[in-house]
């Protein structure tokens, strides 16, 4: 059961903006004080990004803004007006798995699970940036993701063998 | 949740300084809002309007005069850190940037709100001190120009007077031939403590260098002192006189204990750090 903490109870401004979400343009108008998370998640009903330490420190609520990752917990919505986020929902096309997906479940490169979607996403944005990352830059890049079941050997793992398969594809 | 507020956005730097006259306390400055955010959240910092300085021309550029280099208020550090003429001209400054965090903050947080912040946990306010770098504060009524030295005055306050607001700040390279190192000791993403070291060698002996320590008190800060007592010294002479500098290290710094580590361990890790810098300068080759 989903709380809707999104009724405007005093809010003193509102955005009109246009966003494309995983590729489908969403448009209507926000509070200036709501976070992308609570966006996503409330408004676009897309319930991948998790919500966790809400100070930019973890990673949960990574997602990619015109491609670079940030702390959706801490990114004011009206701010992506008239770009492009990508969720965790974006990733596969309909039945197919990206190939970060794939491996993360090949190399069980989670346990709970809370952590992932933010991994992958921020997995994501690193083979944006750097296609064919080395384990020390994958350590780099990743070590603002906190996984407290302790899947980073797995989770570098798949982002080596993710980008191995992303090269073979092209 | 947090708080409703508005959002201002001014075309201008003297509208944004207008705006900051007019509503005083009740408004801030929103660049990347990286800390804001948060600050806003923990009810560490109230404002009913936001004076977004986001789109302003100018604010986020990099420049280069030939002598220094202009670093727009909302460059974020990101950009610094990959930037090529700054990772060419100010190395030490890229490296220190790289440090920040994670990458989600460096892509939204900026550098003139980091220094505006003046969070006592914090990497470029150190790395710019070594660099003695400057900085410029516009109102509506025009400009100054400061040290950053005088700008950082203390725990997450800085000399901005109402209404004035961060432009950029000016950083010049090392001198030709130094070598520089920036090193920390961090928790949680934050550095608990750390230091930036820049020094000439000649025949092995410091010629010339300078120190700055950050996090282990209020702000961040130049040891002018230990910086003329090593000079003329061997690299093992200076070591030693780092490792017996912890009082003189507790009477300038101000040492606080805080959630990353109390005061004797920042102290004593501040002589560490400080050495091992040095080391590291000196196998730098004038990269500084």
């Amino acid at each position: 059961m989903m709380a809707e903490p999104l009724a405007p109870i005093a809010t003193l401004q509102s955005f009109a903006i246009e966003i494309t979400v995983n590729g489908a343009v969403w448009k209507g108008n926000v509070p200036a004080e709501e976070v992308l998370l609570d966006f996503l998640r409330y408004r676009v009903k897309l319930t991948g990004t998790k919500r966790s330490c809400e100070s930019e420190v973890c990673g949960a609520c990574t997602v990619l803004v015109d491609g670079k990752p940030i702390s959706s917990c801490s990114y004011l919505a009206f701010e992506a007006d008239g770009k492009s986020v990508m969720t965790i929902e974006g990733l596969a096309s309909g039945a197919e798995l990206d190939p970060l997906q794939e491996a993360f479940i090949r190399n069980m490169g989670a346990q709970c699970g809370f952590c992932t979607s933010g991994q992958i996403m921020a997995a994501k944005a690193l083979l944006l940036d750097n296609p064919a990352p080395t384990y020390e830059q994958i350590s780099e890049w990743l070590n603002g993701n906190i996984c407290r079941c302790g899947c980073y050997p797995a989770i570098a793992q798949s982002i080596l063998e993710a980008a191995a398969e992303y090269k073979n594809r092209r | 949740m947090l708080q409703p507020f508005r959002v201002l956005t001014p075309a201008n730097i003297e509208q944004a300084s207008a705006e900051l006259v007019r509503l005083g306390e009740r408004a801030t400055i929103y660049a990347g809002g990286a800390e804001l955010i948060l600050l806003l959240r923990y009810g560490m910092v109230h404002a009913e309007y936001l004076i977004n300085i986001k789109s302003i021309s100018g604010l986020s550029e990099i420049g280069w005069d030939g002598q220094t280099v202009q670093i727009g208020a909302t460059v974020t550090h990101r950009r610094l850190e990959t930037d090529p003429l700054i990772r060419e001209r100010l190395p030490l400054l890229a490296d220190a940037e790289s440090q920040i965090a994670n990458i989600r903050v460096r892509s939204q947080g900026t550098l003139g709100g980091n220094l505006c912040f003046n969070d006592p946990h914090s990497d470029p306010g150190t790395a710019l001190l070594l660099h003695e770098a400057e900085v410029v504060l516009a109102s509506k009524d025009g400009l100054r120009q400061i040290p950053l030295s005088d700008f950082l005055s203390g725990m997450y306050s800085t000399a901005l007077e109402p209404g004035e607001l961060l432009q950029k700040t000016f950083v010049a390279p090392l001198p030709v031939g130094w070598g520089a190192a920036y090193l920390r000791v961090h928790r949680y993403q934050r550095p608990t403590l750390n230091v930036a070291v820049a020094a000439k060698f000649q025949n092995g002996a410091v010629e010339d260098a300078r120190l700055a320590v950050g996090c282990v008190g209020p702000k961040p800060q130049r040891l002018s002192e230990l910086e003329s007592k090593i000079r003329g010294e061997k690299l093992d002479g200076a070591r030693r006189i780092f490792a017996d500098s912890k009082p003189y290290l507790k009477d300038s710094l101000e040492p606080v204990d805080d959630l990353l580590g109390s005061a004797e361990y920042k102290i004593y890790m501040a002589a560490v750090l400080l050495s091992r810098a040095l080391s590291q300068a000196s196998r730098s080759n004038g990269r500084g």
